[in-house]
């Protein structure tokens, strides 16, 4: 847990963090003497409006989603403060940062499922702030948790079909389409979903969220628990899936390898942004590294 | 396995758990006796044996109807309804007096009739076999009635504390079960009453000199077929998915985009239901009920579900027949006062072995 001292350092760091128009020797510049350079703000969140604002050239065009002054938390305690997020049509979005910082608050906000508290989501252009998330589902939305993200009682086909409930039909087609990216599932598509592995049930938990062709897929840290060398084939498989078309945003807690995978990073630090960038340029941003990739 | 592990595996169990030894003891003891008996002359015979299975399994599978509404309640609002025996009780209520104004009309009172008043079963003569539209119109009254009153209540007491806890609900549940026992006791009266003409049910002989009533049948009959429906409804229909994703993990069913509230209603359908028609057959079996007997009858069907597992219908199913046929096996060795504590040594001898129950973790699978 960082110190709060060193979170105000953070933020105040992110006024001078990196964007895409900086140069790489401005960025070294300003971040290697981050206290010299920017006064001390009192107030953490103006800095890192700042900081959003100074990135809007690493934006996409057009937004799919567009999150702008959220705040949000759970019953009366507030958690994110004035967050900005966009993500383009087929984009991949990583949010990366420490632990506690409101990275899976972001996620569930975008799927309603905490205390809305201000400030506006929209997806496609039609708002859908405090919606209930069987409503979000309708707009072309998938969601997947971090944890108990499968029906282990149901069989994996079962599984799947609970995906596109909200259909008249079972879309055989859909499920076929799962089954070729994941094709494990097809073998254990009768096998109770209680009793596969770690990676497996983690496919099983996206291809249920692909049930019904989602726009945008949010992942919440789809790497938590696998074994090393299954991060790499379930980032291959996400890799995949936002290659044919469907925007993905990801929290997680592997940072670098997310980074280096997506289009886009944000450095969420104490429920606010701190850093947005290319994947690529907050992996080579020495700060960024020195304090959130460990080195 | 080597001759060592098995010794040592046998020592652990013997330090560890030294009840376990002591059950199996006197299950030996008790089957070798059983044997000895049937052997003596004049001891037990093999047709009052399966005579006693037979009735166990009757009373079994009333109590394992009742108790399926119960665990499907229980696995998908959390809350171990204490109502579940008084809506047992008012599905009999609703649907024996249609079974009576029908059987009847034109011929006694309307009133009486409709309270289930003083009229001669003899004279009424309504039975399966005499009457069979009265009681199959009954018997959907009475599964109807207890589907409405159950959505009622949860429309009225339980949607609103929705979010509470298990124990804030399960005490909110006792207050229905007074509200309803007092309101059916108030409206019908307290006495006893006999409900079907004896007479007019024939007994059907099978092979040996045993035979068996012909309400016995039509309620085994029912009941199986009933949970049979329930077990296609869970395993191969779109909504029975729903309600079993529902029972596993209510949050990811929620942002799955199942709608819960509606799983919920439909759970009361099937749970009310089922109570209701299960009450309607446990009075036809009988032949008589009174204002409480589905609240004497909780206490068993609250066994026969934790003894199955808790949450799990098969196991509801399968705690009724151990429950009723472990009540009525007892007559064996002990005088029939006895047969509620032995079902409920078995209960508790079970759980010794399996804490959580025989289908633990199957939740409503």
């Amino acid at each position: 847990m960082r110190s709060e001292a060193d979170r105000r350092e953070a933020s105040n760091r992110a006024g001078s963090g990196p964007t895409r128009e900086a140069s790489e020797d401005e960025q070294r510049e300003s971040s290697t003497h981050p206290t010299a350079e920017t006064p001390v703000v009192a107030d953490g969140g103006t800095a890192t409006a700042g900081a959003t604002r100074s990135a809007d050239a690493a934006l996409p065009e057009e937004s799919l989603l567009r999150v702008r002054d959220l705040d949000a938390g759970y019953g009366d305690l507030q958690i994110l403060t004035d967050v900005d997020l966009d993500v383009g049509d087929g984009e991949y979005v990583t949010i990366v940062g420490p632990n506690g910082a409101g990275k899976s608050t972001v996620m569930k906000s975008v799927f309603g499922l905490t205390s809305y508290m201000g400030g506006t989501i929209e997806f496609a252009e039609t708002p859908i702030h405090g919606l209930q998330p069987d409503e979000i589902i309708h707009e072309g939305i998938g969601y997947v948790p971090q944890n108990d993200n499968i029906f282990e009682s149901l069989s994996v086909r079962e599984n799947l079909e609970m995906g596109a409930y909200i259909l008249d039909e079972v879309p055989e087609d859909q499920i076929e389409w799962v089954y070729d990216r994941f094709p494990i599932l097809r073998e254990r598509s009768d096998q109770r979903a209680g009793t596969m592995s770690g990676g497996q049930r983690q496919m099983l938990a996206m291809g249920r969220a692909l049930m019904l062709d989602p726009d945008l897929l949010l992942l919440d840290e789809p790497s938590a628990g696998l074994a090393p060398d299954l991060v790499q084939e379930m980032f291959d498989r996400i890799d995949r899936i936002n290659e044919e078309g469907t925007a993905v945003l990801m929290v997680e807690q592997n940072a670098k390898q997310a980074l280096r995978r997506c289009d886009r990073g944000y450095v969420l630090v104490n429920g606010e942004n701190a850093y947005v960038d290319e994947g690529d340029a907050l992996l080579n941003d020495e700060q960024v590294r020195k304090d959130f990739l460990g080195g | 396995m080597g001759i060592s592990e098995t010794y040592t595996r046998g020592r652990d169990l013997v330090t560890s758990r030294p009840s376990v030894l002591i059950v199996a003891g006197i299950v030996a003891l008790l089957a070798l006796d059983l044997v000895r008996q049937i052997a003596t002359p004049g001891g037990l015979s093999t047709t009052q044996l399966v005579g006693y299975l037979w009735d166990g399994l009757v009373v079994g599978l009333s109590i394992g109807l009742a108790g399926v509404g119960l665990s499907m309640t229980y696995s998908i609002l959390n809350f171990a309804n204490f109502g579940h025996g008084d809506y047992v009780t008012s599905g009999a209520f609703a649907g024996w007096a249609v079974t009576w104004v029908i059987a009847g009309a034109g011929q006694f009172d309307l009133t009486t009739l409709l309270f289930i008043g003083s009229v001669s079963t003899r004279d009424l003569g309504v039975s399966a076999f005499a009457t069979p539209l009265a009681i199959v119109v009954g018997l959907l009254v009475a599964a109807a009635a207890t589907i409405v009153l159950s959505l009622v209540i949860d429309r009225l007491v339980y949607r609103p504390m929705r979010d509470e806890g298990g124990i804030s609900l399960l005490i909110a549940s006792i207050g229905v079960a007074l509200a309803l026992r007092y309101t059916i006791y108030i409206v019908f009266g307290q006495r006893t009453r006999g409900l079907t003409d004896a007479q007019s049910v024939p007994d059907i002989a099978i092979a040996g000199g045993f035979g068996v009533g012909g309400h016995e049948v039509a309620l085994v009959v029912i009941a199986a077929a009933l949970m049979l429906s329930v077990h296609f409804l869970l395993q191969t229909t779109k909504l029975g998915k729903a309600m079993r994703a529902m029972a596993d993990n209510e949050d990811l069913a929620r942002v799955t985009g199942i709608p819960t509230e509606r799983v919920v209603r439909f759970t009361w359908i099937i749970g009310g239901g089922l109570a209701g028609a299960g009450g309607f057959l446990i009075a036809l079996e009988r032949g008589a009920m009174n204002f409480q007997f589905g609240w004497v009858l909780l206490l068993l069907i609250f066994a026969a579900v934790i003894l199955g597992g808790i949450g799990s219908i098969y196991g509801a199913m399968f705690g009724g027949i151990t429950i009723g046929i472990a009540q009525s096996i007892s007559l064996v060795w002990l005088p029939s006062e006895f047969s509620t504590v032995a079902a409920f040594a078995v209960m508790i001898f079970v759980l010794l072995f399996k804490p959580d129950g025989l289908f633990s973790g199957v939740t409503t699978a």
